[in-house]
C-alpha cells in the first residue's frame, strides 16, 4: 500500500474541490446571505486550480486508495472537460441567478460538489468507487435542478429526475451487486480476471442492469425520458451544466468500466452499446423535429451526440476510444457555446426560450447570430466546423472495427439531424424580426465567442485535443 | 429430555438468570415509585405516601392492584392493534435492555462483544412506544406529544452516542463488563470515567434527562399543555405498562451511567481494606444515587421551553460533544494507545 | 447449530412477510412499521451471521433514526393510499402476463446455466481470529478504505445541503437571546421617575 501523501498527490483535483467546498460551506454560513459572489468567485478560482493542476500535474499512471481509484492519461483528459464544463457553467450563472433572484452562496457548492462526483466518476476503478462517485454528482444535480425552488417548473424538474434518478441508481446497484456475486470482486482489474474464461451469465445480467444505469446518467435512449423536461424546467445555466459535465463524466465511466472490466465479453456489451447507440442517434435526431422550445431542442440534440460518440465506444478499440475523447471535447466546446447563447436570450429582463424568440436575430444582434448560426453548423457536423471532424473520428473507429452498418446509420441519422439545426440558422437569418434581446454580459458573449473560435478554428491546429486524446486511448490499450 | 439435548442447559440457565434480574427490577420501580414520592415530599415539607402499610411503603403495591383491577379503555377512534401493542412494545424494550447490565463481576445475563451498542440500540427504539401511542391514539394531544417526543428522543440520542464514543475510545472495547474493568485503576475513583471525562458525564446526564423525558425535558408530557401528552388516552393496565416503562427507563440509564461513568461495581476505595472490595453494593449504591439525582432535577430545575431544549440539544450538547470526540482521540494518540 | 437454523428461518420468515406486507398494508403508517420490523428481522439475520456490529448499527441508525422520521412524515401526511390504488388492479393483469413473461424467460436463461469455475469462489476477507468484527472493521474503515469512507461522508454532505437549500426559509423570527437575556439588570430595563404631585408627568 502506497503512503497517504501519495495517494493525494495523485488524487489531488479531488483533493482541493473537497477541502475548497466545506471551507466555502463555512464562508457562506459565516458570511451569510451575501457571500453569494464571493463564494462563486472562489469557487471559479478553485475549479480553475484543479484544471491547473491536472495539467501541472504527474503524467503517470497509479492506482492508488487499495485500487479504487486510477489516475491516468485518460481520467486527466476527461476530467480536464469535467472541470472545463463545470468553470463555463459558473460564469454563465452568476448574472443569471442574479436577476432571477436565486443568487445563493449554495448554488457554487453544489456546483463544485457534483464536480467532485463527477472527478471521482471519472477515476473509479471499482464498483463501488463508481457507485459513490455517481451518486455524489447525482445528488448535487437534483438539488441545482430545482435549485429556483418557487418557479413550479424548476421543481418538477427537480422531482422527476430525482425519483427517475433514484430508479436507475437503484437498477446500477442491483447490477453492481450481481456482477460482485458472480465475479467475486469490485475492482475492475479483479472483475476483468474473473471473466477471463468467458462470460458468466449472472455478470452479464449485471452488466445489463449496470449499463441500464449508467445510460440513464448519460442520457441514452431507453432511459432518456427525463431529459426533454428536465432541461427544460431547470434555469439555463444548470441545463447548461447538465448538458456537459455530468455527461463526460458519464460517459468516461461506461468507456472505463466497458474496457477495463469486461474487455473478455466485448460481444456482450457491443449488443447493448450498439443499440443505445443507434436508438439515441435516431430519437435525437427524429423528436427534436417537433420542438418550439430551444432548450427541449437541445435535449434531443443531447441525446442523439451521446449516441454519436457511443459508435466510437462500440468500436471497442484505440481509435474508437480516442474518437470517444474527440467527440466529447468537441460537444463540450459546442453546448457550452450554444447555452451561452441561450443564456444570453432576455427580453426586457425576462428570460425566453422559443425558437420563434431567435427570429431576425442576424438584424438585432449580428455578432450573436453568427456565433449561433456557426455553432449549429458545428452540432450538424457541417465541414469545416469541429462537429465534422468529432463525428468523422468516432465513425472512423466504428469502419475501422467492422462496423459499416452502424457507421453508415450515424450517418444518414446526422443527416436528418442536421435539419433542425440549420432550421434555426434559418429562422434567425431569414425570418421577420423578433423583439431584440437585451445586451447579454461580457462574461457570456465571451463564453460564446471563444466556443465559436475553438470550434472553427479545430480543422486548423487540430494536434493538441488529437494528440491529448490519442494519449488518453492509451490508457486502456 | 434434558440428558439428550445438553444444549438445553445454557438455555434454561439463561431463563433463570433473567427471572431474577426481572423481578429485581420489577421490586426496584415499586422501591422508586415510592422513593421518589418521598423526596419530593420532603422537600416540599409534606409527609408523602404514608398511609398504606408502616410508613406508606405498601404505597405501590396499592397502586398496582389499583391499575389491575380497573377497566381498561379502547377509544373508539383508536387503531386498535397499534394502540395495544405500544405499551407492549414500550414495557418489553425497557426490560430487553438490562440483559446486557452487568451488576457484578460476571453478574449479567448475556456478556455480549458489543454491549453497549445494544443498550444504546434498545434505548433507541423506545421512541416507538411513544410515537406509536400517541399516533394510535386519535386524539390531538397524544398526537403533538408524541411529535415532540420524536424530535426531542431522536435529538438527543446522537449527543449520547458521541458522549458513548469518548468512553468507548477511553475503554477500547464495547462489552460492558470490559468497560467497567477498563475503570479498575489503582487511583480508585479518580480513576472513573466520570471523573476523567466529566464534562462527557454531565452531557450524558442532560441527555439522557432528555432521551427519557424526564423533568426538565418532560414536554411530551408536559400536563400544562398536553395534559398527559401521549398517554391521556390510556387507562388501568395500558398505563401502568407505559408507567412501568417510564421508570424501567429511568433505572436503566442509571446503571448505564453507573457502568460507564462511575466504574460499576468497583469500589472508590480499593486500597481500604473491607469496604475497598469490589461488589454488587457498590454497583446499587451508584445506580441509586444517580437515581437520586434524576429525582432532585425534578424539583430544582423548572421545565424547558421546546424550542430552548432543541436548542440546548442541538447548538451546544451536539457541538460540544462532537469536539470532545476529536479531543479524546487526539489526547489518545499523543498519549500512545 | 439447530437454535441459529431455528432462529434464521424465524427472522427470515418474518421479515419476508413484513416486508410483503409494507407494500401490502392498506395503512401507511402501518406499512412503516411493518417496515421497521423488517429491518429489525435483517438486524437478527446479520446477529447470526456474526456481524453484531452491522447488526446493532442498522438498529441504531436506521429503525432507531431514519425509520422514525419516516414515521413521522406519513403520520403528518393525509395519504389516501386506496385512493391511489385503486387503479392498481386494472393494470395488474398486463403486469402479470409481462412478469410471466420474464420469469419464463429466466427460467430459461437460467436452465442453460453452467456456473463459471473461476468466477464462482467470491473472494472474502476472512477475519483475523481472535479479533471482534467491531475492531476488525476500525482497521479497515480508515486505512484500506478511507477513500470510499469519505466519499460517502461528502454524499450525505451533499444531501443536507440540498435538503436545506431546497426547504429553509428565511422568516424574520424574533430569536431568543439567552444571554441578553440574563445580562439584563433592573437598571438597565426600569427607569423609575419621580413624579411630582399633582403635576402630572
Amino acid at each position: 500500500m502506497y503512503p497517504l501523501s501519495f495517494s493525494i498527490a495523485h488524487a489531488l483535483p479531488e483533493t482541493i474541490l473537497a477541502v475548497g467546498a466545506l471551507l466555502l460551506i463555512l464562508v457562506g454560513a459565516i458570511r451569510g446571505e451575501k457571500s453569494a459572489p464571493l463564494v462563486a468567485e472562489l469557487a471559479i478560482g478553485l475549479l480553475t486550480l484543479a484544471l491547473v493542476v491536472i495539467f501541472i500535474g504527474a503524467k503517470t499512471t497509479a492506482t492508488v486508495f487499495d485500487g479504487a481509484f486510477i489516475d491516468d492519461q485518460f481520467a486527466r483528459y476527461m476530467k480536464a472537460l469535467v472541470l472545463i464544463g463545470s468553470i463555463v457553467t459558473l460564469i454563465l450563472s452568476r448574472d443569471f441567478l442574479r436577476r432571477e433572484n436565486i443568487d445563493q452562496f449554495e448554488f457554487p457548492v453544489l456546483v463544485m460538489l457534483s464536480t467532485l462526483g463527477m472527478l471521482m466518476l471519472t477515476s473509479a476503478n471499482s464498483l463501488i468507487s463508481l457507485y459513490l462517485g455517481l451518486e455524489l454528482m447525482s445528488l448535487a444535480l437534483y438539488v441545482v435542478a430545482s435549485f429556483h425552488r418557487d418557479n413550479l417548473k424548476a421543481s418538477e424538474a427537480g422531482l422527476k429526475y430525482f425519483v427517475l434518478g433514484a430508479l436507475s441508481s437503484g437498477m446500477l446497484l442491483y447490477g453492481a451487486s450481481l456482477i460482485y456475486g458472480y465475479a467475486g470482486s469490485v475492482s475492475f482489474p479483479g472483475i476483468a480476471a474473473a471473466l477471463k474464461s468467458g462470460p458468466a451469465i449472472g455478470v452479464v445480467f449485471g452488466l445489463v442492469f449496470l449499463l441500464a444505469g449508467l445510460a440513464f446518467k448519460m442520457s441514452t435512449v431507453p432511459f432518456h425520458m427525463w431529459t426533454p423536461d428536465v432541461y427544460e424546467g431547470a434555469p439555463t445555466p444548470v441545463t447548461a451544466f447538465f448538458a456537459s459535465a455530468p455527461k463526460m463524466a458519464a460517459v468516461a465511466i461506461t468507456l472505463r468500466t466497458v474496457m477495463v472490466a469486461f474487455p473478455n465479453i466485448t460481444h456482450e456489451w457491443r449488443q447493448i452499446v450498439m443499440f443505445i447507440s443507434v436508438a439515441s442517434m435516431a430519437l435525437g435526431s427524429f423528436a427534436a423535429i417537433g420542438q418550439t422550445n430551444i432548450k427541449r431542442l437541445m435535449a434531443y440534440s443531447s441525446i442523439g451526440h451521446m449516441g454519436f460518440a457511443l459508435v466510437g465506444l462500440a468500436a471497442a478499440n484505440a481509435a474508437g476510444v480516442e474518437g470517444v475523447a474527440i467527440y466529447l471535447a468537441i460537444y463540450l466546446v459546442t453546448t457550452l457555446g450554444v447555452f451561452a447563447a441561450i443564456v444570453a436570450m432576455r427580453v426586457q429582463g425576462r428570460s425566453v426560450e422559443n425558437i420563434s424568440d431567435l427570429a431576425g436575430l442576424s438584424r438585432t444582434d449580428g455578432w450573436m447570430a453568427f456565433f449561433m448560426a456557426m455553432l449549429m453548423f458545428s452540432l450538424a457536423g457541417i465541414p469545416p466546423m469541429a462537429g465534422f471532424f468529432a463525428k468523422y473520428y468516432a465513425f472512423l473507429a466504428a469502419v475501422q472495427a467492422g462496423l459499416t452498418p452502424l457507421a453508415v446509420i450515424g450517418v444518414l441519422l446526422s443527416t436528418v439531424a442536421a435539419f433542425y439545426y440549420l432550421r434555426i440558422v434559418k429562422v434567425m437569418y431569414f425570418d421577420e424580426a423578433a423583439p431584440a434581446f437585451d445586451r447579454a454580459p461580457f462574461a457570456v458573449r465571451a463564453v460564446c465567442a471563444v466556443a465559436t473560435a475553438l470550434v472553427f478554428c479545430f480543422w486548423v491546429y487540430p494536434a493538441p485535443i488529437v494528440e491529448a486524446a490519442t494519449n488518453a486511448a492509451r490508457a486502456f490499450f | 429430555m434434558l440428558s439428550e439435548h445438553p444444549w438445553l442447559w445454557p438455555v434454561l440457565w439463561g431463563i433463570v438468570k433473567s427471572l431474577v434480574l426481572l423481578v429485581c427490577v420489577l421490586v426496584s420501580t415499586a422501591v422508586l415509585i415510592y422513593g421518589e414520592r418521598k423526596i419530593w415530599a420532603a422537600v416540599m415539607l409534606r409527609r408523602g405516601p404514608n398511609v398504606v402499610g408502616p410508613w406508606g411503603v405498601l404505597q405501590p403495591f396499592a397502586d398496582f392492584l389499583k391499575f389491575i383491577l380497573k377497566e381498561p379503555i379502547l377509544p373508539d377512534s383508536a387503531n386498535k392493534v397499534v394502540f395495544l401493542l405500544a405499551p407492549y412494545i414500550g414495557v418489553v424494550l425497557a426490560f430487553m435492555a438490562w440483559a446486557v447490565i452487568p451488576v457484578n463481576e460476571g453478574w449479567v445475563v448475556a456478556n455480549i462483544n458489543v454491549g453497549i451498542l445494544y443498550l444504546f440500540a434498545v434505548s433507541s427504539l423506545g421512541v416507538y412506544s411513544i410515537i406509536m401511542a400517541g399516533w394510535a391514539s386519535n386524539s390531538k394531544y397524544p398526537f403533538l406529544s408524541a411529535l415532540r417526543a420524536a424530535a426531542q428522543m431522536v435529538s438527543y440520542e446522537v449527543s449520547i452516542g458521541f458522549v458513548i464514543v469518548t468512553v468507548l475510545l477511553c475503554a477500547g472495547s464495547l462489552n460492558l463488563t470490559q468497560i467497567v474493568e477498563a475503570q479498575n485503576t489503582r487511583f480508585g475513583f479518580l480513576g472513573w470515567y466520570g471523573v476523567r471525562l466529566f464534562p462527557m458525564f454531565v452531557i450524558f446526564f442532560i441527555s439522557a434527562l432528555a432521551e427519557t423525558n424526564r423533568p426538565p425535558f418532560d414536554l411530551a408530557e408536559a400536563e400544562s399543555e398536553l395534559v398527559a401528552g401521549y398517554a391521556v388516552e390510556y387507562s388501568a393496565s395500558l398505563y401502568l405498562l407505559q408507567f412501568l416503562t417510564e421508570l424501567v427507563a429511568i433505572l436503566t440509564m442509571s446503571a448505564m451511567m453507573a457502568v460507564l461513568f462511575l466504574g460499576g461495581w468497583l469500589s472508590p476505595f480499593p486500597w481500604i481494606p473491607v469496604i475497598g472490595a469490589s461488589s454488587v453494593f457498590w454497583f446499587l449504591l451508584k445506580a441509586w444515587g444517580v437515581v437520586f439525582m434524576f429525582s432532585m432535577t425534578k424539583l430544582i430545575v423548572p421545565r424547558y421551553r421546546y424550542d430552548q431544549l432543541m436548542r440546548l440539544g442541538w447548538k451546544v450538547l451536539l457541538p460540544i460533544s462532537l469536539v470532545a470526540v476529536v479531543v479524546v482521540a487526539f489526547v489518545l494518540k499523543l498519549a500512545g494507545h | 447449530m439447530t437454535a441459529a437454523v431455528a432462529f434464521f428461518y424465524l427472522f427470515s420468515m418474518i421479515m419476508l412477510a413484513s416486508a410483503f406486507m409494507v407494500i401490502a398494508a392498506r395503512n401507511p403508517v402501518h406499512s412503516v412499521l411493518f417496515l421497521i420490523l423488517a429491518f429489525v428481522n435483517a438486524a437478527g439475520l446479520f446477529m447470526l451471521a456474526g456481524a453484531e456490529f452491522l447488526g446493532m448499527i442498522l438498529i441504531v441508525v436506521y429503525v432507531g433514526a431514519v425509520a422514525v422520521l419516516f414515521l413521522f412524515v406519513v403520520m403528518m401526511l393525509d395519504v389516501d393510499f386506496a385512493e391511489m390504488k385503486r387503479g392498481f388492479l386494472q393494470v395488474l393483469p398486463i403486469g402479470a402476463i409481462i412478469g410471466g413473461i420474464v420469469a419464463i424467460e429466466l427460467i430459461l436463461v437460467v436452465g442453460s446455466w453452467t456456473v463459471a469455475p473461476a468466477g464462482s469462489a467470491p473472494v472474502g476477507s476472512p477475519i483475523t481470529p481472535g479479533v471482534t468484527n467491531t475492531v476488525a472493521l476500525g482497521r479497515v474503515l480508515y486505512t484500506q478504505y478511507i477513500y470510499l469512507f469519505q466519499a460517502a461522508g461528502l454524499v450525505l454532505l451533499t444531501a443536507m445541503v440540498g435538503a436545506i437549500v431546497l426547504t429553509l426559509r428565511h422568516k424574520v423570527v424574533k430569536r431568543q437571546v439567552i444571554a441578553e437575556q440574563n445580562a439584563r439588570t433592573q437598571a438597565s430595563v426600569v427607569e423609575i421617575k419621580k413624579v411630582p404631585f399633582r403635576a402630572g408627568v
